[in-house]
């Protein structure tokens, strides 16, 4: 297995994107069911995966295929009913609850669809909330924080509430928050789904300068075409298995 | 900012919700003061009685009465150190009901000797002893009624018919806090030589004995009743605190069913606490899942919302005891000092305010464990799928 290089995450040298040609996200033999009831729902059967590091990829699909389920078992949300998920290195399907949920931190970037910014804290707030789990000082968080923001363009909201930022500002604020402990991977669940085209482009670009410049593996969910053609690598999922 | 700072801002994010909750809160602590610092009132005498001292009244009831000679057989009892008697008068204002205080008939030459928490000046006590009519007041009632040493008092009776005109001879003053500082006490002799009182004459109400040995108390009391056991007037014997006990009567059942609406009243409190910590809790379910999602392990998700319920509690305990002090102890507790009657010395002690601190920061953890294990149990994408 081709495994990823690994960086000490988060550092005091925020940004040091590495670039590999080697395989950050390999699933094999992934199937997923379901439960309603005495009702099995198979989503995903047999699907086997290898996202290289450093590619930006979208994932599209019609309702019901399998796209998040299989975005929460890369960000080791989810666990798979049977199969193997190595990502970065990592089997997560050995982990338990706690490791993933450090794991997690270190290592996976998060965006959704209706930003998920916590209201009652300012941006740069928002943003600091990974960097809690972690051992930096006060002001070294400072400094991570200042630089997602910068790299977002936000550095002049730093202190405005979600309430007082556009959608479009808001999905930025949430990249920042993805971005700050420099993770390898950032998964993308419909972002621009909650945004009108000249946010969503904003954002999109943003997400190409992220990977380009910063070579950061992007695996987007989306149902947006235009969304899809700025990927590099465009994946279609229906009835649980990819096309 | 740190992980507080979260829970912090959380506190207000329904404002008028988290204040109402915090109100509940105080309220709460305030009422279970005011019970618990009535209850105290009116058992602190019984709380407070002299463990040398036993009181020995009719068997049959306290309204029974016992003939004279009864005190110089109680004298002879081994272990009797001092004994003295008291007649209930039933005094009133005859120009108001209100404030209640108890007029009381005693031996002159005895009463003060076993009642030693009651302080009277020598010479007072001396003037009292040679004026028939002379009454002393404890120095509340003195106040209220603006009574000095040499005033004219007069008043009725709810046994003894017409005006009963005293003269003040001494005022008393206590030395413990649970003594009543508003009787008025006057001589026994005055009331048994009043032609209106034909019916009580030569009879006693109630005896006090002061014992040499507190621990023998049980075994002077059955000697005490031994000594009577053959006559027509049997007695019972019991210690001051039953004594008083008794005077209660059927209000110590009302007490204890206060007491235990006390209790009922913080688990109210509870559960108004939980439900707003659930309400909460239910409304953040998705935020939760997103905190868990980029990494917060359930253990701070479940110190999240405990956290919560913890400020809210300790914050509403807080002003609750700003209530208690303000309202009771700077308030009430004054009102009734200066207007003595059937509440005396009601002020709620540290240790109450403590414990109902304590209760509402204990009861705010319990309210915000079960909402906080629910959400922390969660799974991450079922919480992600949960929407406001």
């Amino acid at each position: 297995m081709n495994e990823a290089t690994t960086t000490e995450s988060p550092s005091s040298e925020p940004y040091r994107g590495t670039v590999t040609s080697s395989t950050i996200v390999k699933l094999s033999g992934i199937a997923k069911t379901f439960y309603r009831g005495n009702e099995a729902i198979h989503v995903l059967e047999g699907l086997d995966l290898d996202v290289p590091t450093g590619s930006f990829e979208a994932l599209m699909g019609p309702s019901g295929s399998g796209k998040s389920t299989l975005l929460n078992l890369i960000a080791g949300l989810d666990r798979p009913t049977s199969g193997t998920v190595v990502v970065a290195g990592a089997d997560l399907t050995r982990m338990s609850d706690g490791q993933l949920a450090k794991w997690r931190s270190q290592t996976i970037g998060f965006v959704f669809q209706s930003f998920n910014l916590i209201p009652v804290l300012t941006a740069a707030q928002n943003v600091e909330l990974p960097l809690l789990l972690t051992s930096l000082s006060r002001s070294e968080r400072a400094k991570h924080v200042a630089t997602a923001m910068r790299i977002v363009g936000l550095e002049d909201r730093m202190h405005h509430y979600p309430r007082q930022l556009s959608g479009g500002q808001e999905q930025r604020v949430a990249i920042a928050r993805a971005i700050v402990n420099d993770p390898k991977i950032i998964v993308a669940d419909e972002p621009t789904g909650d945004l009108d085209r000249k946010s969503a482009d904003d954002v999109l670009t943003l997400m190409e300068r992220l990977n380009k410049e910063l070579h950061k593996t992007i695996f987007m969910v989306t149902h947006d075409a235009a969304a899809a053609e700025r990927a590099t690598v465009l994946r279609k999922l229906d009835k649980g298995a990819l096309q | 900012m740190n992980i507080a700072t979260y829970v912090r801002r959380n506190l207000f994010r329904r404002v008028w919700r988290t204040l109402l909750t915090m109100g509940v809160v105080a309220l709460t602590v305030l009422i279970f003061c005011l019970i618990r610092t009535a209850i105290a009132s009116f058992t602190g005498g019984v709380d407070d009685a002299a463990a040398d001292r036993l009181a020995i009244r009719h068997k049959v009831s306290i309204t029974m009465q016992l003939p004279k000679h009864y005190i110089d057989d109680l004298r002879q009892v081994p272990g009797v150190e001092k004994a003295t008697w008291a007649n209930w008068f039933g005094a009133k204002d005859p120009k108001r009901r209100v404030p209640f205080f108890a007029g009381i008939a005693v031996d002159r030459d005895s009463f003060f000797e076993v009642q030693t928490d009651m302080l009277l000046p020598p010479d007072q006590l001396a003037a009292w002893k040679q004026t028939p009519n002379g009454a002393v007041v404890g120095d509340q009632l003195a106040k209220l009624f603006d009574l000095k040493v040499g005033s004219r008092l007069v008043i009725n009776s709810d046994i003894y018919p017409g005006d009963w005109d005293f003269q003040i001879s001494g005022i008393y003053t206590a030395t413990r806090k649970t003594v009543d500082r508003s009787s008025l006490v006057f001589r026994w002799d005055f009331l048994n030589n009043d032609p209106r009182s034909v019916f009580s004459k030569e009879k006693l109400g109630w005896m006090l004995a002061r014992i040499s040995d507190p621990s023998k108390s049980a075994d002077i009391s059955k000697r005490i009743d031994a000594k009577f056991d053959n006559n027509d007037d049997q007695t019972m014997t019991m210690s001051e605190r039953a004594f008083q006990l008794s005077f209660l009567g059927g209000f110590v059942a009302l007490l204890s069913a206060f007491g235990l609406g006390s209790l009922v009243i913080l688990l109210i409190m509870a559960l108004v606490l939980a439900n707003t910590i659930a309400m909460n809790v239910r409304e953040r379910t998705h935020e939760y899942g997103v905190l868990r999602a980029i990494g917060f392990p359930p253990g701070h998700v479940f110190g999240f919302i405990v956290g919560e319920s913890l400020l809210v509690a300790l914050a509403g305990g807080l002003i609750g005891v700003g209530l208690v002090v303000g309202l009771i102890n700077h308030t009430l507790g004054p009102a009734f000092d200066a207007n003595p009657g059937f509440l005396r010395n009601f002020f709620t002690p540290t240790s109450t305010i403590v414990i109902a601190l304590a209760a509402a920061v204990g009861l705010g953890l319990i309210a915000g464990v079960v909402p906080a294990l629910g959400a922390s149990r969660l799974k991450t994408t079922d919480a992600l799928r949960r929407l406001d």
